[in-house]
Formats: structure tokens, sequence, C-alpha cells
């Protein structure tokens, strides 16, 4: 690197005569007067400064934030093989064990053969409690505050099937309100999954049992997924999740209710560390009315299967092609629900007077 | 690296580039003033969502909503579980519902037009079921009972599709398990009484309800709804989507 040339010439009246005067003849740096030097040093603890302030938010990140080399490297899930998917999930065991002091049961559960997964929501039981928003928030690990919930229970007005008449917010002393009926809305699990499509890195994608999973770790959230959605499900976490060390479900699996990070996009799974074990959702298992049914449609004595072959079916927004694997359907008016000892006397009245 | 005489432009005593030198110390200052409020202000990254409100965990409970009545039927008198039969097997009960009850007051019997007694109690032997007909069930036997009457709820659950159904999908699995009638209907008020819905979303894209009240006449809250944005004396034909809410 070559040094700037000076011109020694007195152009300026600024230039002192203390400036220039060293052994390696004029290659120096003229000008350094007091007011200069200050200047410039003013100028680089500024700039100091400046850089520490603008590099301050590291100050809040903690280990937790910054991902490890051992992550940064994984896999995506379909490329891990057994040796891969066990460093991942030692690694995940770490991290939880680390940040909420429990050791997680966590595994990779593979889809079972000859099963693909449907539910059927019966709208002429659903009260709109909302436990199965609840049971699925403690289920699935979501941040709590922020509270992240997969399952939307609209209440529509009575005669309308319009979902944009619904209103999620509802807030009656008691349910079900009598004008209303409710419609509870999750992942829907389709057959032709508009999210699968347009994720750019292939972070989600359809497995063979009908659910569609995420890859928490090789989501780049961009969200695509969520606008792609037509029935509202999937769930961005904008902010760091928190979750309470006693909250921690620690049954979990890796594509399911493992922990997750800032940036993500989670969704419904039907509780696939519960259902490819055998077990039922926790959304079904704690509805208190048994309007939530679940099972495998390719036995043809499943519940589903005889509930898609007996009742009255329909899935939310068929036009729109996505196959959805959850259906509601409804019941046949049951003759006595509305009959009670006063009303069968005052019709007996009425008959016996009428002529 | 590119070699520049200090005397060009960058020299401050240049008369041509002293604008230039002075917005650099305009660039200078405001990274400072950046560089302070990142410093001294707390970088606020929270995300505006209230905390969820709190409730009682043990409606989160799983399995069934009651526990049916099984054989021997027991009922607690004065801290003592007690077989029906222990009493009414001394004493003979004929009520025929012309007066109050004398026992029994706690059962709130609100079943339809099924008001008797020995409608579903067998007269003969109290630990027993009977039907219309006068056959006896045993207790654990009551969806035989329910039966009687209400055939196409019956029908629905023998092919699952009606009730509850716990432990697991698989109908081979020693954890399958379909709830029996009285394991969710009290059988002297099946009807299920209104309950209180758990707390609503506090979520950052499901937020609280707007505070535009009066924007609508009934509000809605769904942030994908068409109209959401138009004022309320806007009066067009986009505005009957909520008219017809109320």
């Amino acid at each position: 690197m070559k040094l700037p040339v000076i011109d020694q010439q007195p152009t300026s009246t600024c230039h002192s005569s203390s400036g220039g005067r060293n052994p390696y003849g004029g290659l120096s740096r003229p000008g350094m007067t007091r007011r200069s030097f200050l200047r410039r040093g003013a100028a680089t603890t500024g700039g100091l400064a400046a850089l520490a302030a603008s590099l301050s938010p590291l100050r809040d990140l903690d280990s937790d934030d910054a991902p490890s080399v051992q992550k940064f490297l994984q896999k995506h899930y379909k490329e891990m093989d057994g040796a891969d998917m066990e460093a991942a999930l030692e690694r995940i065991r770490n991290e939880v064990e680390h940040r909420y002091e429990v050791r997680p049961n966590i595994r990779d559960i593979k889809p079972m053969d000859g099963v693909e997964f449907v539910y059927a929501l019966n709208l002429s039981r659903c009260i709109g409690c909302r436990r199965c928003v609840h049971a699925c928030v403690e289920e699935n690990n979501q941040s709590r505050d922020p509270e992240i919930q997969y399952i939307r229970v609209l209440e529509m007005p009575r005669g309308s099937m319009d979902i944009e008449d619904g209103n999620h917010h509802y807030d009656h002393e008691t349910v079900p309100d009598e004008s209303h009926f409710y419609m509870p809305i999750q992942c829907h699990q389709c057959a032709n999954p508009p999210c699968v499509k347009v994720c750019p890195v292939e972070a989600t994608w359809q497995e063979p049992d009908g659910i569609t999973v995420v890859d928490y770790d090789w989501c780049i959230g961009c969200r695509y997924c969520e606008a792609a959605c037509p029935y509202w499900a999937r769930r961005f976490n904008f902010s760091k999740p928190t979750l309470p060390k006693a909250d921690l479900n620690p049954d979990m699996s890796y594509l399911s209710n493992r922990p997750r990070q800032k940036g993500v996009m989670e969704k419904c799974h039907f509780c696939l560390h519960r259902t490819r074990e055998g077990r039922m959702p926790a959304c079904l298992e704690v509805c208190p009315t048994g309007a939530r049914k679940f099972g495998n449609v390719l036995d043809p004595q499943s519940e589903v299967s005889q509930i898609l072959r007996t009742k009255r079916v329909f899935v939310l927004k068929a036009e729109v092609g996505t196959l959805p694997r959850f259906f509601y359907y409804f019941d046949e008016r049951d003759p006595f629900a509305q009959l009670t000892i006063e009303s069968v006397d005052a019709k007996t009245v009425s008959a016996g007077s009428a002529p | 690296m590119s070699v520049q005489p200090l005397h060009s432009s960058s020299n401050a005593s240049d008369p041509h580039g002293s604008g230039g030198s002075l917005s650099g110390y305009l660039i200078g200052l405001w990274f400072l003033v950046l560089a302070a409020i990142l410093w001294f202000g707390s970088l606020d990254l929270e995300t505006p969502a209230a905390p969820t409100p709190a409730f009682d965990r043990a409606a989160l409970d799983f399995g069934p909503r009651r526990t049916m009545m099984l054989d021997p039927p027991t009922t607690n008198i004065a801290g003592f579980d007690q077989q029906c039969s222990a009493c009414h097997n001394l004493f003979k009960s004929n009520w025929d519902g012309s007066r109050p009850l004398s026992q029994h007051t706690a059962i709130d019997l609100r079943h339809g037009l099924n008001d008797r007694c020995s409608n579903c109690h067998s007269d003969d032997n109290r630990d027993k079921l009977a039907t219309y007909d006068g056959r006896e069930l045993p207790f654990a036997d009551v969806v035989t009972l329910c039966a009687s009457c209400h055939g196409p709820i019956v029908r629905d659950w023998n092919r699952g599709t009606h009730g509850k159904t716990l432990g697991s999908w698989q109908r081979t699995s020693p954890d399958f398990q379909r709830l029996a009638c009285t394991s969710c209907h009290d059988p002297h008020h099946p009807a299920y009484e209104p309950m209180k819905p758990l707390p609503g979303p506090h979520t950052l894209r499901m937020t609280e309800p707007s505070s535009d009240h009066g924007l609508h006449d009934e509000p809605s809250n769904n942030p994908l709804r068409r109209n959401w944005s138009i004022p309320a004396d806007h009066n067009d034909d986009h505005s009957e989507n909520g008219g017809d809410e109320g």
C-alpha cells in the first residue's frame, strides 16, 4: 500500500509549520494540529460508540437464541438418516433440558401403514365451550404469551353458512347461545394442500398418513403458507415463544410439539405424537360433548368411515379444491329434544279444544 | 487502493470541500443520536398482546364427564355408601307422582315426558333397571334401557357416530373405550346444562376485539371480513353484508 503523496506546497494558510517535519521526508500526515487531533479523536470515539450501540441489541440474546453449529448444519428431515435424526433428537433433548429443566421423551414417529387420518366434527353437538382450544395449547407446547392457538371456534348466526359472519371473540356467560351455532376450525390436513405448494424451501409437506407437517428447523419464516391457507390454520411465532417450565409437555416428537423458536410457522398436526401411537388427539379427549371424531378412513368400520357413509357431511370451502381431511356433519333432529310435559299438555289441550 | 492527494476535496481547508465536510458532520451526529437511542432506550420487542386470562385447569380434564352408576348401585346416605336394596327391601315405595318426594329430593328429574321412577327402575328389585315391558337390566347395561326409547341415537352410538370414544382410535386396541350413555348424560336430566366458555383468543393475529364499536350494528371481529373498514355512515350495497347479522 502506498501512502498518499502529500503536496508540500503551502497552498493553504491553514497548514502550520509544525506539520510535515519528520524523518520520512514528506510522507507524514501533516496538519495534525490540536484541532484536527480533537476532531479525529471525537469522530473515532463517536464511531466506536455508534458501533457499540448498534451491537447493543445483542445484549438481549441468550445462548438459546443463537443457533448452534450442529443445528445450522442439520439436514432436511427427509434427508436425515437414522444417525442424523438421533443426533438431532439428542441436541433437542439437551436444549429442552437446558431451557425447561425437564428431559423430554422426544422421538421421531413414522406414519403407520394402511392408515389415513380423518377428522369429523358434529356441528349439532358442538357447544362452543373452547375446551379443545386450551387442551390443544397445553398438549402442544404453544407459546403462552402471546398465546398461539391452533383451533379457532367461530360463533355463527343460525341460518348462515357464511364464515365471514363468524366471530371467534364471543364471550357469553354460558354457551351455547340460543341464536348461534359453533364451528371450530383448525388445520384441515388437505389432500391438495396449498400451503405445501407455496413453501419455497419444502419445510412443510404431506406425510403418507395425510398429516401435513412442518420441520421447524428448516422453516425460514416467509409465511407464504399462512397466506396460502384458506382455513387460516397456520400460526407464526412473531416473538420468542414463552412457555413456563411447569407447563412443558415432555411427551413430544420431532414433527409435532417440540418447542419452537421465534420466526417459524406451526399448526395443528392431529397430535401426531399421540395419534401415530394409537391414541386420540387431545382436542377430542377433552371435548365434553363428543362432537369430535377421529380415526382411520381406510378402515371401513372406523367411526369416521361410518360418519362419511351415514351422516350428512360437508367440507369447508369445497370450491377451492383443497380436498380437506376435516369434515363437518350434522345429526338429524332428535324427536325428543324439545319435548316436555308442558309442551305435550299444551298440544293435547289445544287439540282437544279445537273441535 | 486509489491514491488521492490530500489537498483535493477531502481537505477541510479547501473552500469547495467545506459543504461535504459539514454534511459528513451531520451524518456523524445523526449516527450518534441513533446510537444514543439504541443504547439508552431499550428496544421494545414485546408483542402487543395481552396475557391469556387465567381459567380453571380442571376444565381440561380428559376422560368421562361423569361417573356412571355401575352394579351394584349405591348411594351416599349420611356419609356411607349404601346399596339401593338396603332401604328398598324394607320400605316398599309406590310413589305415583301425586305428592312430593320424601326421599331422593336431590334428584332433579327433567327427562322430558319420562317423569316416573319406575319407567327405568325396576319396581321389584331396586338394584336393577327395567325397560317399559318389564325386563330387568343391570345398571351396566344402561345402553339397552336407553335404546328402548332413543332408537336413532343408539343406532348412531353403535356405529360410533354419536358419543365419545376415549383411549384409542383403533377398534382393536385394548385402550379403545366407547363411553356409555350415562358417562356423559345424567339420566335424570340428560340435556347438558349450559356451561361457561373458556377464554377466547389472545394472539397477535387473533387479537382483542377492535375498539371501533358502533362501526357496525354488531361489530365483527373477524379480521377477514369484507367490509371491516367501511365507516358506519357509508350506506351503499357493501354495508349490507354486515346488516344481515343483527
